[in-house]
């Protein structure tokens, strides 16, 4: 078919080359990114059944949805409940403490586990019908699934084959994720796990697809392929690809995600931008903390206290904070949002699943 | 399409590592072996009776029994080292239809066997009429009974291979699955044959041997539907095993 002539993908993978060229000279520009961000695709079930589409008409703007998704394995509930929405556009990171539900999740959506309860889609479809799934989602999962014994380009060539990706793609790939033609002849058993990793991109990226879904991209990776795989990254969530990313690396997803999902045994317990996330809670200096903080429990906000002076609410905001200081009589000598370190917020999310932030956890979708 | 897609994927997934070498060497020691025993074997009375006749030549070459057994261990192998690799997310991913992505697999892996049966015949025909001249006996095989040879090694070598292949992918692990092979096509027909004499003719090596020509223990029809029915039950077992376990 002439869509799928090696010279217009070829054009694609250029186009893509050119403006993560681009993603990099110039940082990553929110506006835009917003403006560019389409309504959520919703379709009915009967859509499912909808005809591959060639790649430069597909629509590239497809959420995520995960359902009250579930999933146990004997007595032990991994996924329990789960929700959320993963916006296109946008790249969101995904959180959870070792053995969170991450993978099982993210193993859900792909349709490789099955889900006791929920569902999940993509763009409205299951994985399994997907009418061209190559084209429309690509997965790093595990950076040591290959075959040690075969070849990286004879890897890429078998999952063109499989998916009728024309082979001049391999060559494509390899040039993007810098694999030399001499490195991709190897057999894989050679590879350093960085190597490997940019295999796995490489992979993933085949079929020039809108939906990303990356466990531990960066893992192995050194500096110069983590900078060139997060603006790679940002520049197809700036043209209204969704991006999903799991990662351990806090200060990786910082930089690279716009919006985050953290879940800690199986549950959501946060989601939404990290700036909005960030801004949950408020910073409060006063002489009088301890009547300050009864008074604020009093009417719902939940309180920590920093040290003898300081406090630090959530659920309230930084007004409510301030007129019931005024109508206590407390002196205050600093009221400010609290703006704390991703690493901070993860380990307060992730400490007790039991003890997470209400105003984040009822929150589950993640903001357009 | 897409199918045959699938199954050319499959087989250069098959092709592009040394397993099938290292399988082509496994026939070439045989085919050696077979060269030896035409070179320096003989019969009790120290004749080589053993090459007098076109049935007995047509015994010493037929492979098809070895064909199964070898293809079994090639199957199983060549299905549950997916699992062992992590690559079979790959195939799952490509085709979410797990059970299209299995039967493009088990098709290829069932070629594999049949072309790893019919090297089987030709490396060891090869051989034996490279020995031939240090004995007093020709070559008397006729270009029919070669071809049956041919032909039923090749099914025979697909038969096992789907078999193996049905193994590996209810097991998942490569040496669970060897063993598993060996233990259904090696160990345990002597077993069962110890248990139910009658069953002598219907274990897979006998089968395989009406089907080439070299053993009458029944018919050669009946001992195709019987050789395709080991093959078939395993296969089925695993289709249904990876259509309804979750991948990882």
């Amino acid at each position: 078919m002439a869509e799928d002539s090696p010279i217009i993908r070829t054009y694609v993978v250029v186009t893509n080359l050119g403006a993560a060229v681009a993603a990099a000279i110039r940082p990553h520009d929110q506006a835009s990114v917003t403006e560019r961000q389409p309504a959520m695709t919703s379709r009915s079930p009967e859509t499912e059944r909808i005809q591959p589409q060639p790649p430069h008409h597909r629509d590239r703007s497809l959420t995520l949805e995960i359902d009250s998704l579930t999933k146990s394995y004997g007595d032990t509930t991994v996924v329990d409940g789960l929700t959320f929405t993963v916006q296109p556009g946008r790249v969101t990171g995904f959180l959870g403490p070792n053995g969170s539900g991450k993978s099982t999740t993210m193993k859900m959506l792909l349709g490789l586990a099955s889900a006791d309860k929920g569902r999940a889609t993509i763009g409205g479809i299951r994985y399994r019908n997907l009418p061209d799934p190559a084209r429309t989602l690509g997965v790093v999962l595990e950076p040591n699934a290959f075959h040690p014994g075969r070849s990286g380009r004879n890897h890429l060539r078998i999952q063109a084959e499989a998916t009728g990706i024309p082979a001049s793609q391999v060559d494509e790939m390899l040039r993007l994720v810098d694999l030399s033609r001499e490195a991709a002849n190897r057999r894989v058993g050679t590879y350093s796990l960085g190597m490997k990793q940019r295999l796995s991109l490489a992979l993933a990226l085949l079929g020039d697809p809108p939906v990303l879904i990356l466990d531990e991209p960066g893992n192995g990776l050194d500096p110069r392929g983590i900078r060139t795989l997060r603006d790679n990254l940002a520049t197809r969530a700036a043209n209204g690809d969704t991006v999903f990313v799991s990662s351990h690396l806090l200060s990786e997803v910082e930089q690279l995600a716009d919006d985050l999902v953290v879940i800690n045994e199986g549950r959501l317990v946060a989601a939404g931008s990290i700036n909005d996330l960030r801004r949950t809670s408020a910073l409060v200096r006063t002489t009088d903390s301890a009547e300050l903080a009864m008074a604020l429990e009093h009417i719902g906000g939940k309180v920590n206290r920093q040290d003898a002076d300081t406090l630090v609410v959530e659920g309230l905001s930084t007004e409510d904070i301030g007129e019931l200081a005024y109508h206590q009589s407390v002196v205050l000598h600093e009221l400010s949002l609290n703006e704390g370190s991703l690493e901070e917020m993860f380990m307060a999310w992730t400490g007790n699943a039991s003890s997470a932030n209400p105003s984040i956890s009822g929150k589950n979708e993640v903001p357009a | 399409m897409k199918n045959a897609q699938l199954v050319r994927s499959e087989i250069r997934r098959i092709t592009t590592t040394r397993m099938p070498l290292a399988f082509l060497v496994m026939l070439g020691a045989f085919a050696a072996l077979n060269a030896a025993v035409v070179a320096w074997g003989a019969d009790a009375d120290g004749t080589q009776a053993f090459l007098s006749t076109a049935l007995d030549q047509q015994s010493l070459v037929s492979f098809s029994a070895n064909s199964v057994i070898i293809a079994g261990i090639f199957g199983a192998t060549a299905i549950a080292r997916g699992y062992g690799h992590g690559t079979v997310v790959h195939i799952f991913l490509a085709t979410p239809r797990r059970l299209h992505a299995q039967v493009a697999q088990f098709t290829a892996v069932a070629l594999g066997g049949a072309v790893l049966g019919l090297a089987g015949v030709v490396m060891t025909t090869a051989a034996v009429v490279a020995a031939l001249p240090s004995t007093d006996y020709g070559f008397m095989i006729s270009i029919g009974d070669m071809v049956r040879l041919l032909a039923a090694s090749s099914f025979a070598g697909a038969a096992g291979a789907l078999l193996g292949a049905g193994i590996g992918a209810v097991v998942r692990n490569t040496g669970g699955a060897v063993t598993g092979a060996v233990l259904m096509l090696v160990m345990a027909p002597p077993l069962i044959v110890q248990i139910a004499g009658g069953a002598a003719d219907w274990i897979p090596p006998t089968l395989a041997n009406v089907v080439s020509g070299v053993s009458n223990e029944t018919t050669v029809l009946a001992a195709i539907a019987a050789l395709a029915l080991w093959a078939g039950v395993p296969a089925a077992l695993g289709l249904v095993s990876t259509a309804r376990r979750d991948v990882v």
